[in-house]
């Protein structure tokens, strides 16, 4: 199942895995958030006025504009984070502040389609202009492009969704008027649980049931309508059987759900569980239908609106003598939910819930990973090359070595033809384990880049400027690409402006002991790298050599001096001095160097 | 944005990395791009993440939290012909002799940083930074590379 999953565009994927992966899906979007739906459900059970525990007229300005405003935007925000990152989260958001705006509900629904789909359009907005853009003009395409788009969707959303919205709320709402008028109130329940999930409850309860519950309270004192939908009966159950027989972070996270539930009366924060798994709605449904049946039965009923749904708000809502009524209404649909969630649940066992089936994937991948040898480069073979889309270089902060690094990788992509792998770079924090990803960072950075993203290909390098890893890399993904690597790529310091190499002949190597490279005002800086880039030729290759940086002035006349500097200097040199064997080089790559090394002891 | 000759300090002698940092981040502040702290959050990040870029240059900028001091986008170049070593460890000898402090914000100023890049992918091209004579030598010969 998770490899279905892990492999998506394999053809056969089941129903069953669709369905549970867009559940996944959309419970990811609200799961980040409870934290926020937990935030406006403590403030508005604490300070509804009248009503809350601590009534404030205050504080309880907060309520509205945080479940009209701060929750869609949210999880239009994730929504659309979830599909394209950052910045499928800035458009979720825009486009989201379009749904909330055209309609009058809060707009979770709307959030949910309007988040994902921002994200989506600035994906491919962004696949198709991103590689086209000139240096230097990203900031301004990246805002620019996100903006307008932004701005686009918001307007369409308020166009579109408002209407779509309100005729799905229309038809729940006529729903449940037609089952109010043909005397089967239970089955009022079918509509309004799946409403509820959908996030509609308040259009519903305040909407409908509220206001004809009103008028049936002013005539007998109490109302089964207020019970309809704040019974928190059939959530509490669901949770419950989470508790007992969930997995995962839904298991764990069930009992505090339950009682912010049961007690705060937050229903919301159950609806991401049956979004985990749809069936979850035959329980609420079936535990809603014979919770009203009890209440009908034993005629309970409310003085008023229970707002928020919880417990306590129901029992004090309750008149006297109806207590019994309301408690064995709210139990009832308690068990019955809670029965047939646990049976859903235990029957799935062999089915992981969401949070193992997200788990179980990296599991998997990391296996392959694992069975395909360490992710180092040095046994990175060409064949996961294949799979390589992008390259992201990554450093501390994105600011320098990391963007030097990736226009020398990408001008060397453009040289063998290779402009198609697109060349980023960001700070290591930002990086995201995903698909097809070559990152190359410093040797210091490679283990946080591995934790951030274990299954790209990870190359760390010791020297952003010359690594041979760049061109191991071209090659690499030119072998990918089954195409002959063509000359283009060959590193600069192979592409040597060579001088004829005679004079290296006339030099006696058998009595050199010491190499002085010359410094003097023009050339001090090229005499410092040459000592150095000299000396370690060298060591490498094991010759002892003593390579020094000296003045003109200060030079030993001795036949065991190579005196090695620029020609003009070269010629300076030899008026003065007349021992020291002396040779002149053209720049710091000439060949006559890598002689030199060749010979010396 | 452009490299500016007052952004430029030639002939420089410093006795460890942390001077060469601290005259690429006075040239910085001088300039008005960075506040003070930006300096030491240049050498932080040096402690941190080396940077040296090899080739003899080194591109010494803040840490992300150091960002925070950035005022506007600036490159300041100082040249150290003896050169002066950015390596941790007596064994490794990461002699640079060009030394780049940057300061970028939104980006701006990656267009430069890709030239310096390239052009210094060249050895014989950094050398011939380290021997410049003049700072508009240096911006002209920045310039040799064009995208």
């Amino acid at each position: 199942m998770s490899q279905n999953t892990a492999t998506a565009d394999k053809p056969k994927t089941s129903l069953k895995a669709k369905v549970q992966k867009f559940g996944t899906f959309l419970s990811g979007m609200i799961m980040p958030n409870i934290a926020a739906i937990i935030a406006w459900g403590l403030v508005t059970a604490l300070f509804l006025n009248p009503g809350g525990w601590f009534p404030s007229p205050t504080f309880i300005k907060l309520s509205a504009p945080m479940l009209s405003y701060l929750l869609p935007l949210l999880i239009g925000y994730t929504g659309g984070k979830m599909v394209d990152d950052e910045r499928g989260g800035i458009v979720g958001g825009i486009a989201t502040i379009g749904a909330v705006v055209g309609s009058s509900v809060p707009m979770f629904l709307g959030a949910m389609i309007m988040g994902p789909l921002g994200g989506w359009c600035m994906k491919k907005i962004d696949d198709m202009f991103q590689a086209k853009i000139k240096s230097g003009f990203e900031m301004i395409y990246n805002n620019f492009s996100a903006g307008i788009l932004g701005m686009l969707l918001a307007m369409l959303a308020q166009v579109v969704v408002g209407p779509f919205v309100d005729a799905g709320t229309n038809f729940m709402a006529s729903g449940v008027d037609w089952i109010i008028s043909i005397h089967a109130l239970p089955l009022a329940n079918l509509f309004i649980e799946p409403a509820k999930i959908l996030f509609l409850n308040n259009a519903i309860g305040n909407g409908i049931l509220v206001p004809l519950g009103i008028q049936t309270a002013s005539k007998v004192g109490k109302s089964v309508l207020f019970l309809l939908e704040s019974n928190p009966g059939p959530g509490i159950g669901v949770l419950l059987a989470f508790c007992f027989f969930g997995k995962g972070s839904a298991k764990s996270s069930a009992p505090g759900a339950a009682i912010i539930q049961f007690f705060g009366g937050i229903h919301e924060i159950y609806f991401p569980y049956i979004m985990m798994k749809p069936s979850l709605f035959l329980a609420v449904m079936a535990g809603g239908v014979s919770g009203t049946f009890t209440f009908q039965l034993l005629d309970a009923g409310l003085k008023a609106a229970a707002s928020p749904g919880s417990i306590i708000a129901v029992l004090l809502m309750t008149p006297k003598g109806s207590y019994v009524g309301v408690i064995a209404g709210v139990l009832v649909a308690a068990i019955v939910s809670f029965l047939i969630s646990a049976f859903i649940l235990k029957r799935d066992k062999s089915d992981p819930d969401a949070d193992d089936f997200a788990g179980q994937q990296a599991a998997v991948q990391e296996m392959k990973a694992e069975s395909k040898g360490q992710t180092n480069t040095a046994s990175t073979s060409t064949l996961d090359y294949k799979d390589v889309q992008k390259v992201i270089f990554a450093c501390d902060a994105g600011m320098g070595s990391s963007a030097m690094g990736a226009s020398l990788l990408r001008d060397k992509f453009k040289k063998a033809g290779l402009e198609n792998v697109p060349v980023t770079n960001m700070a290591v924090r930002n990086l995201k384990d995903e698909p097809g990803l070559l990152v190359v960072t410093q040797k210091e950075l490679s283990e946080r880049a591995q934790q951030k993203a274990p299954h790209a290909i990870d190359v760390s390098v010791d020297n952003f400027m010359n690594s041979p890893r760049y061109d191991e890399i071209v090659a690499n993904l030119k072998v990918a690409s089954q195409e002959k690597i063509d000359d283009g790529v060959q590193p600069t310091t192979q592409a040597v402006n060579a001088t004829p190499a005679s004079d290296v002949a006339e030099i006696n190597f058998d009595l050199v002991a010491e190499i002085d490279f010359i410094h003097h005002d023009q050339h001090t800086g090229s005499a410092t790298m040459a000592t150095s880039l000299l000396k370690e030729q060298l060591a490498k290759a094991g010759k002892k050599t003593t390579v020094k940086r000296v003045s003109i002035d200060d030079v030993a006349d001795e036949t065991d001096r190579l005196v090695i500097s620029t020609p003009e200097t070269i010629k300076n040199l030899k008026s003065r001095y007349t021992n020291v064997q002396a040779l002149a080089v053209a720049d710091l790559q000439d060949k006559k160097l890598s002689e030199v090394v060749k010979n010396v002891k | 944005m452009d490299l500016q000759e007052n952004m430029i300090l030639l002939n420089q002698s410093v006795p460890n990395k942390t001077a060469a940092i601290r005259l690429a981040g006075k040239l910085l502040v001088d300039a008005g791009c960075v506040e003070p702290e930006y300096v030491d959050a240049m050498i932080a990040r040096d402690q941190d993440v080396s940077t040296y870029m090899g080739n003899f240059i080194a591109i010494p900028h803040g840490t992300d939290e150091g960002k925070k001091h950035i005022k506007k986008t600036g490159i300041s170049v100082v040249q150290i012909p003896m050169g002066v070593d950015f390596s941790e460890d007596a064994a490794t000898d990461n002699t640079v002799t060009v030394v780049f402090g940057i300061a970028g914000l939104n980006n701006e100023h990656l267009d430069i940083l890709s030239q310096i890049a390239l052009y210094c992918s060249n050895i014989d091209n950094v050398a011939k930074l380290a021997d410049a004579q003049s700072p508009k030598e240096i911006i002209d010969l920045l310039k040799e590379v064009e995208n």
